[in-house]
């Protein structure tokens, strides 16, 4: 598989100082499902609209289909659909004559425009309110619309910033069907960001964790799981205020747990291979006398894996609101 | 060349919005008919004080009150520009292959073919109420013709205001900030012989002047290319400076 974005040392920083994106390098193939996650303010809506050609970036070289950023942005404008996270639509405007001045944008002529303009109201199931102005359209409708006015020109790659943000659950699987669909049946390469992790993970077949303008993890959602590596067991007890303690003592010395912490339900034990240990700590416990409530195990999420990357870490913003607090970690 | 087709596709965009919003055109004309019907019942006597250059001032006032209207709704026009930054739709223009510069055409054309259509509702109206311009026909096209471009000159300055602060606040608080000085110390509404020593001088200076005489001309005297031409000089010198700031704007935003 040949190259689609090619990222070499970006930088990008803002006239007031801010450096949104610090000496990142990824790439994205052709064809591929690429996610791009992190917290807000952490650089993802910088770097997309340095890849579409909407900011001039700081230094650092970008390829996209083998055309370079800073002179061919012409090329690449012709062959990329860009969903912005504001739903752009003209509300004056129906929901058919939105989707051809878009056309019109990218010179399609008027007879195939006009075919693949009745194409994609079906596919996004606009058909019977093609006609009216989208002013009246729900959110949903017009998320919908908006993702197709970006596939008008069968663009070879499609940048979707937070494509699903406040959508109900039925207008978001859709938005996933027809995610899927074009990728798998056109080809089309995808460049996804989103704060719900249970998207990225069954959409992307790749990701990247962007956090404080660096990239900080990248892999397939897979990967980046098995990684993390440590399954999570929680445990409640019967009477947890009262064996608490005890239990933590005789867990800790079980062999494979690496840390415990109190949770909610009482007890969390983090370990490599979970299922074989239940048996260890259920049997550890009934020799002390310390009865369950119940035992529950799961494997590492994408949320996991996300939180560990980006979680744990007070943000830039934070510090820059809260100057006494820095004032006094330096007095310290 | 797709400047000229894209132009064209953002021009009908911004004629659809106006002609679905009917309400938004209405109230922009409701200044415009008061003033007509009556500002110039107020000061009908005003035509009798020896000197005064026009037999009513109706007749007078018309050119005044075209000019006034164009004005304001010229210098509201950096608010579709703001409203396209604020939706994001600005920017889903701009990573399409569209013509840059269409987007600035598109709409200053379609502003320019709004203050015709007002101008010729508000022409309509004085000449029912007798405003007969002498210069009959091929005059009022002459007289439109003037007002539109002027309206276009002056679009610049909204757009230039809307591009730098992205604020509609802005542009309509500059706007309404600008008409009524501008207006006041200009011919548009009094003849120059009865404003007082210090108000000429501005007047002379005010660029609306030179306009006003001009459509003024062509309705009580007749075609006075001098007069004409002079319009057309004052309004081609604040097109160049204001879209030149437009332009140089604008550049900074889309590059």
């Amino acid at each position: 598989m040949s190259t689609m974005i090619d990222v070499k040392d970006l930088v990008m920083v803002y006239s007031n100082g801010t450096r949104a994106v610090d000496n990142i390098s990824f790439n994205v193939k052709k064809g591929e499902f690429f996610g791009f996650l992190g917290p807000n303010g952490a650089g993802k809506s910088t770097t997309i609209k340095v890849l579409t050609t909407l900011l001039k970036k700081t230094s650092g070289s970008v390829h996209v289909s083998g055309y370079n950023l800073d002179n061919d942005s012409k090329e690449i404008r012709k062959m990329i659909g860009v969903q912005s996270q504001d739903t752009a639509v003209d509300g004056d405007l129906t929901g058919r004559e939105n989707l051809m001045l878009q056309g019109h944008f990218q010179q399609i002529p008027n007879k195939i425009l006009k075919e693949r303009v009745d194409e994609l109201l079906k596919l996004v199931d606009l058909e019977n309110f093609a006609d009216k102005r989208t002013r009246n359209y729900s959110g949903g409708m017009k998320k919908r619309l908006d993702l197709a006015t970006t596939l008008v020109h069968r663009p070879q790659l499609l940048f979707l910033d937070e494509p699903t943000t406040g959508l109900d659950p039925q207008s978001r699987s859709a938005i996933w069907e027809y995610l899927e669909k074009i990728n798998k049946e056109e080809k089309t390469t995808i460049f996804l960001t989103t704060q719900y992790m249970e998207e990225a993970d069954r959409l992307c077949r790749t990701l990247a964790i962007i956090d404080t303008g660096k990239i900080v993890a990248s892999g397939s959602p897979t990967e980046l799981k098995q990684q993390l590596g440590v399954d999570s067991i929680k445990i409640t007890l019967k009477d947890c205020a009262k064996d608490k303690t005890t239990a933590i003592k005789i867990l800790k010395s079980l062999t494979g747990v690496s840390n415990i912490t109190e949770s909610g339900d009482c007890l969390t034990v983090f370990a490599k291979n979970a299922s074989q240990l239940i048996a260890d700590i259920i049997r550890a416990l009934d020799s002390l006398e310390i009865r369950l409530a119940g035992v529950n195990f799961s494997s590492p999420t994408l949320d996991d894996v996300y939180l560990e990357k980006t979680g744990k870490r007070i943000r830039a913003e934070e510090l820059t609101k809260k100057p006494s607090a820095t004032f006094m970690g330096g007095k310290r | 060349m797709t400047l000229l087709s894209d132009t064209r596709y953002l021009f009908v965009r911004y004629l659809k919005k106006l002609i679905r919003n009917p309400i938004l055109l209405f109230f922009s004309l409701v200044q415009p008919i008061i003033f007509l019907v009556l500002f110039t019942q107020l000061f009908e006597r005003f035509a009798n004080v020896p000197g005064f250059p026009a037999e009513s001032y109706l007749i007078f006032a018309t050119p005044g009150i075209l000019l006034q209207n164009a004005f304001g709704s010229a210098l509201q026009s950096g608010n579709s520009i703001v409203s396209d930054m604020d939706t994001g739709y600005l920017q889903k223009m701009l990573v399409t292959p569209v013509s840059r510069y269409a987007i600035l055409l598109g709409r200053l054309t379609s502003d320019a073919f709004r203050v015709l259509i007002q101008s010729t509702i508000i022409m309509v109206l004085a000449f029912l109420m007798g405003a007969v311009p002498v210069t009959g026909i091929l005059g009022m096209l002459l007289m439109l013709f003037t007002i539109a471009f002027f309206g276009l000159a002056w679009s610049g300055i909204s757009l230039a205001i809307g591009l730098k602060t992205r604020s509609s606040e802005t542009v309509f608080a500059f706007g309404s900030f600008l008409t009524f000085p501008l207006l006041f110390m200009s011919t548009a509404l009094t003849p120059l012989d009865f404003m007082p020593d210090w108000i000429q001088t501005v007047s002379k200076l005010n660029p609306i002047s030179y306009t006003v005489d001009a459509v003024r001309v062509l309705m009580i005297d007749g075609f006075v290319w001098d007069t004409i031409l002079s319009a057309y000089l004052v309004i081609g010198l604040v097109a160049i400076l204001t879209l030149g700031s437009t332009l140089y704007l604008f550049r900074k935003v889309v590059s």
